[in-house]
């Protein structure tokens, strides 16, 4: 099945796979996956561990290459890392231990060959709505988890670019956490006004934040459903369409998730 | 892989050949190659001799070195406060380049085989002590716990969780000490003595005769690295459960 | 501070015992402490002893020299086997061969190659200082976090960028760690090679002093020597460690 495809997509992937050489075999990560995300839409790819997502992700962010189908990012083809079109934030944020807060932000501005003075009026800006004003000269180990997280998001808000690519970004946060920073990423979407794929295998946060859910199926990862969530931002989790939309998604995404459990014994 | 190793060496060896023979390189310092093969057989009959010297006189000391170090490592790698005090002196020691102490000990042994072994246990205590009190260090409490809540005196500890869990670094200790307790004993016979490979090779140098010379530096060289071959395998036998 | 104080307890008693041994034993094989003060005028003083000035300078610019060089061939093999995967992998193992084997055996070759003067231990010193670097820069290539290479790239790193921006400061601590080894080693290496066999430098001065059974003379410039390549090594290992808190 196949996400719907709209003419004016800012993303649109057609048809792509991935196949992984291992030593037990070949694996096949990504099976024939086709979307379209149009501009400033929020999709979420959900689905059971090792169902591909973060290939997904991967691949519209340049940095694996599909075997076979095609990605094409506002008309052109993807061929690489495009840091003027996509930013990507991962899991673990990655952040340079020798680099303040500040340095890090600046980070891919400097590549850009951005004068200094420049990165760093940047840096502070984005650093200040985070809530890390006066944190700006700290160095990652004296930051907690959430901080680094953010710190690692404003790094790729500084690119500016109208692409944002998330992969399972507060994987790593406790509970409360998590819910904060949902919370404060829809505030920044707002903003903002980017598009944004982003990844997870939590339900509640693909709910909170999104305007479509790709629902995936176990390895190898293909299209299972699609779910749109047309209620306004921020959305109340008691909400009666909340919990309806909760149902179905989790009938879908237990089905996969025990066939990716039992695939894995 | 072996093959590009071997294709490797076979050039190097054939360079140097060439360089000898054309005249490049002076054959009375840089021996070709072939003139060193054909010093060989006459080598091995001076240098066997010598190296069975040279070889006890390292397995002793290697012997005491093992037993000082496994033990003071084991000491200290097990009490904390005894660990905080004496550490930092047994790295500044360790710091200190052995060779000073060198002339004393040749100073009261003389040219006996003494030296010759004190020297080797002096150099390769060391590393053993070192690697012995780490891994010491970081057996997981949680392991000494459990003995201790079953009634382990300190002894039983000792032998029964200390010992299994400290073999992969006294393991690692000893290889690096062979190497270290081979050096003590060549240096010693180069500086002060009539006896064993290393005078052999002091005495070959200064006569010039550097084929022969050549021959012994390979003959130690081989033979250095069989042990340490050797006691990796037996390392990847017995010592890898973790 | 407690365990402050027993360090400093453990250095007297070590002192004390010392002197107490040595005292009723043979003064020319056994030294106490208290004898060195003395020894120190005498050898500044006494013209029988070649000017220690000279010969310390000369051991220093070796060790120099040695270093230098150690520090350059490293850095370049250190790379070539590190970036490389492909050459790395096949040399390594021939490097790992040359460990194996009691550095000290290589003494002779250079002495009869480079003769009796600085040249042999500038060699040796070289060689012994080398490993450690070229070690340490594999071993900092490897420990590089590939995830952080990963972001430089995700946000269009070329490799040069990758190369300075991200693999050098994650290497830096590391790598420091090789320079101190490494001159460690190089100090060692010059000064084997000059007390077994050279005209001049402190080796020799020791050499020296040890034939002539001036034995307070020879443990002074022992205590001297060790002093000083601690010293050297502890300023050594102060900047390890500010390189370790900046890089992490």
């Amino acid at each position: 099945m196949t996400a719907l495809v709209g003419a004016a997509a800012q993303i649109a992937l057609s048809d792509v796979s991935k196949r992984y050489e291992t030593v037990s075999g070949a694996v096949d990560a990504v099976d024939s996956v086709s979307l379209a995300v149009k501009p400033q839409e929020f999709v979420t790819l959900l689905g059971p561990s090792g169902c591909g997502k973060s290939t997904v992700l991967g691949m519209i962010g340049g940095l694996i290459r599909p075997d076979r189908g095609r990605i094409v990012i506002d008309g052109e083809a993807c061929t690489g890392p495009n840091p003027r079109k996509v930013a990507l934030v991962f899991q673990d944020p990655g952040l340079f231990p020798w680099r303040t807060a500040l340095d890090n932000v600046g980070f891919g501005l400097e590549l850009q060959g951005v004068p200094a003075a420049r990165r760093r009026e940047i840096a502070r800006g984005l650093l200040e709505p985070m809530g890390l004003r006066g944190f700006e000269q700290k160095y990652p180990r004296e930051l907690s988890g959430g901080m680094r997280q953010r710190v690692a998001i404003a790094r790729a808000l500084a690119l500016d670019t109208p692409i944002l690519l998330m992969d399972e970004p507060f994987g790593a946060l406790d509970e409360q956490t998590r819910l904060l920073m949902g919370e404060w990423l829809v505030g920044i979407r707002r903003r903002t006004r980017k598009t944004v794929v982003f990844v997870t295998h939590s339900l509640l946060e693909a709910i909170t934040l999104s305007d479509r859910i790709v629902v995936m199926t176990s390895r190898p990862g293909r299209v299972k459903d699609v779910v749109e969530i047309t209620l306004p931002y921020p959305r109340d989790l008691n909400a009666p369409e909340i919990a309806d939309v909760r149902a179905k998604l989790w009938e879908q995404v237990r089905e996969e998730s025990l066939r990716a459990m039992e695939g894995n014994a | 892989m072996l093959a590009w190793q071997g294709a490797t060496l076979a050039a190097l060896l054939l360079v140097w050949e060439a360089a000898v023979r054309l005249g490049v390189a002076d054959p009375l310092f840089v021996p070709a190659p072939s003139a060193v093969l054909s010093a060989l057989g006459s080598t091995l009959g001076e240098a066997l001799p010598r190296l069975g010297e040279t070889l006890v006189k390292t397995l002793l000391g290697y012997a005491l070195a093992v037993g000082l170090g496994v033990t003071a490592g084991l000491v200290i790698g097990s009490r904390r406060m005894l660990h905080q005090i004496a550490m930092p002196y047994v790295v500044a020691l360790y710091g200190v380049p052995k060779i000073l102490i060198l002339p004393w000990i040749a100073l009261i042994f003389g040219l006996s085989h003494s030296t010759g072994v004190l020297t080797a246990a002096l150099f390769a205590v060391f590393p053993i002590l070192l690697m012995v009190a780490a891994g010491t260090r970081d057996v997981d409490a949680t392991l000494i716990t459990v003995a201790t809540s079953m009634g382990a005196t300190r002894w039983q500890i000792a032998r029964k969780v200390l010992l299994p869990a400290i073999v992969p670094s006294v393991l690692a200790g000893m290889r690096i000490g062979v190497v270290f307790a081979m050096l003590g004993t060549l240096l010693a016979e180069m500086f002060a003595g009539n006896r064993g490979l290393g005078f052999l090779m002091q005495r070959l140098a200064v006569a010039f005769r550097a084929p022969e010379l050549f021959a012994a530096t390979a003959i130690v060289s081989a033979l250095s690295i069989t042990v340490v071959l050797f006691l990796e395998h037996l390392n990847r036998r017995f010592g890898q459960w973790r | 501070m407690k365990v402050f104080l027993w360090r400093a307890a453990v250095l007297v008693g070590a002192l004390g015992a010392w002197e107490l041994v040595a005292r009723p034993l043979n003064p020319v094989l056994y030294i106490a402490p208290s004898r060195l003060p003395s020894a120190l005028m005498r050898m500044l003083n006494v013209p029988e002893l070649p000017p220690l000035s000279q010969h310390l300078w000369l051991t220093l610019q070796e060790i120099a020299v040695a270093y230098a060089l150690a520090v350059a061939a490293g850095l370049w093999l250190g790379f070539l086997l590190g970036l490389r995967r492909s050459v790395g992998r096949v040399y390594e193992p021939l490097l790992a061969a040359l460990y194996a084997v009691p550095s000290v055996v290589w003494y002779p070759s250079l002495m009869l190659f480079f003769g009796l003067g600085p040249a042999s231990k500038i060699a040796f010193g070289f060689l012994l200082g080398f490993f450690p670097i070229v070690l340490a820069v594999l071993a900092g290539i490897r420990q590089v976090p590939d995830h952080l290479v990963t972001v430089a790239v995700s946000m269009g790193a070329r490799p040069g960028a990758v190369f300075t921006k991200v693999m050098l400061p994650a290497m830096a601590s590391t790598m420091v760690g090789g320079f101190r080894a490494g001159l460690a080693l190089s100090v060692v290496g010059v000064l084997v090679g000059e007390i077994l066999g050279s005209r001049a430098g402190i080796g020799y001065v020791i050499n020296y002093a040890y034939g002539l059974l001036m034995t307070p003379e020879y443990a002074l410039l022992v205590v001297l020597v060790a002093a000083a390549v601690l010293a050297l090594d502890g300023a050594g290992a102060l900047l390890e460690a500010r390189v370790k808190r900046w890089a992490g």
